[in-house]
């Protein structure tokens, strides 16, 4: 078998924040039912500890018309994330996503989708690229908005399940309001069900949900 | 009434004036009955249930979340990032308990709608 991957591509984006808000977004398993509800089903975690999840998936990628499952190790490796994704049909996918930070608290992450096969499949490498492209497009689309807006409830103090303090008080913006780094240790602290028998699933199915959007 | 009128006309530069100009009527109208907006530091959600006008944070007491993305359905917000619940009635958190979103106090003159930042 060939040395190099079968199938490959890789994406670059740049985010207006630090790569930890970013990571933060890429480890949360939870997000894949509420921020990706278009494309994902449901998802539940089986197993974690600390750095690593073992996740099971119901998802459907862009432009295929289908859903199917897949079961994902998922793991952070310092300013890498690896995932390592079986699917129904049997190919592993391997995704490796690396976080670094540029000036001006901005960030870049460049992702790799990687499946290493039998070389006969490297006729599917248009497919596989237009395929996981798309992908990477449609997260990026509907993370990004969520990415900005945690780092901008951060910067006014924001804190996880509590909120901002000063204006849940009612109270003016403090003097000198500063903010500390942004930090990420996983795993992301849940109280629901996704780490229970019964997993999560998307509240919003489509149909009539009218969105309004991002706030202006 | 013209006194806050008046009060607001006075200090309308003002950061540390509690009532800012939020929306008119027909914005509401015009928007499905439900507008998000940033004024300062404060994510608004404003929207009109049961024929009241109501004002609550936009924040999601959970990680930070659009509360009012999607459009009120049965009574309740829906966060977009991690589905916490949250009643149009009060802003009361159905997920948990202990969390409600913060609301804010209107004055509604003629077409506008004032909300008290502080308030």
């Amino acid at each position: 078998m060939s040395e190099e991957p079968t199938l490959l591509l890789k994406c670059v984006g740049e985010m207006d924040c630090p790569k930890e808000v970013v990571m933060w977004n890429y480890y949360d398993h939870e997000h894949l039912i509420g921020t990706h509800y278009k494309l994902y089903k449901k998802a539940r975690i089986l197993a974690e500890n600390g750095s690593w999840a073992l996740v099971y998936r119901n998802l459907r990628m862009p432009l295929l018309p289908f859903y199917c499952s897949g079961i994902a190790v998922q793991l952070m490796e310092g300013n890498v994330m690896k995932t390592f994704h079986k699917d129904s049909i049997g190919f592993l996918l391997e995704m490796e996503a690396h976080f670094e930070d540029l000036p001006n608290e901005k960030c870049r992450v460049t992702v790799t989708y990687r499946i290493n096969t039998h070389p006969i499949f490297k006729i599917f490498q248009p497919l596989f690229q237009m395929l996981f492209k798309s992908w990477f497009e449609a997260t990026w689309e509907e993370d990004a908005p969520m990415r900005l807006r945690r780092w901008k409830v951060h910067k006014l103090g924001f804190k996880d399940f509590s909120g901002i303090d000063y204006i849940n008080k009612k109270l003016p913006r403090p003097e000198n309001l500063t903010y500390k780094n942004y930090e990420f240790t996983p795993p992301v602290k849940s109280f629901s069900s996704i780490n229970k028998n019964e997993g999560v699933e998307r509240f919003y199915k489509g149909g009539d949900v009218v969105e309004l959007g991002y706030s202006n | 009434m013209d006194n806050l009128k008046e009060h607001i006309k006075n200090s309308n530069n003002d950061t540390n004036d509690s009532y800012k100009l939020l929306a008119t009527k027909s914005d509401l109208k015009k928007n499905n009955n439900q507008i998000t907006k940033w004024i300062d530091d404060h994510d608004i959600l404003l929207y009109e249930y049961e024929g009241a006008i109501k004002a609550i944070s936009n924040v999601c007491r959970h990680f930070g979340g659009p509360v009012g993305y999607h459009k009120c359905t049965k009574g309740k917000f829906v966060c977009l990032w991690h589905n916490w619940e949250y009643s149009a009635e009060d802003g009361s958190c159905q997920t948990h308990l202990g969390l409600p979103l913060r609301q804010y106090d209107l004055k509604i003159e003629d077409e506008n709608i004032y909300i008290n930042l502080l308030g």
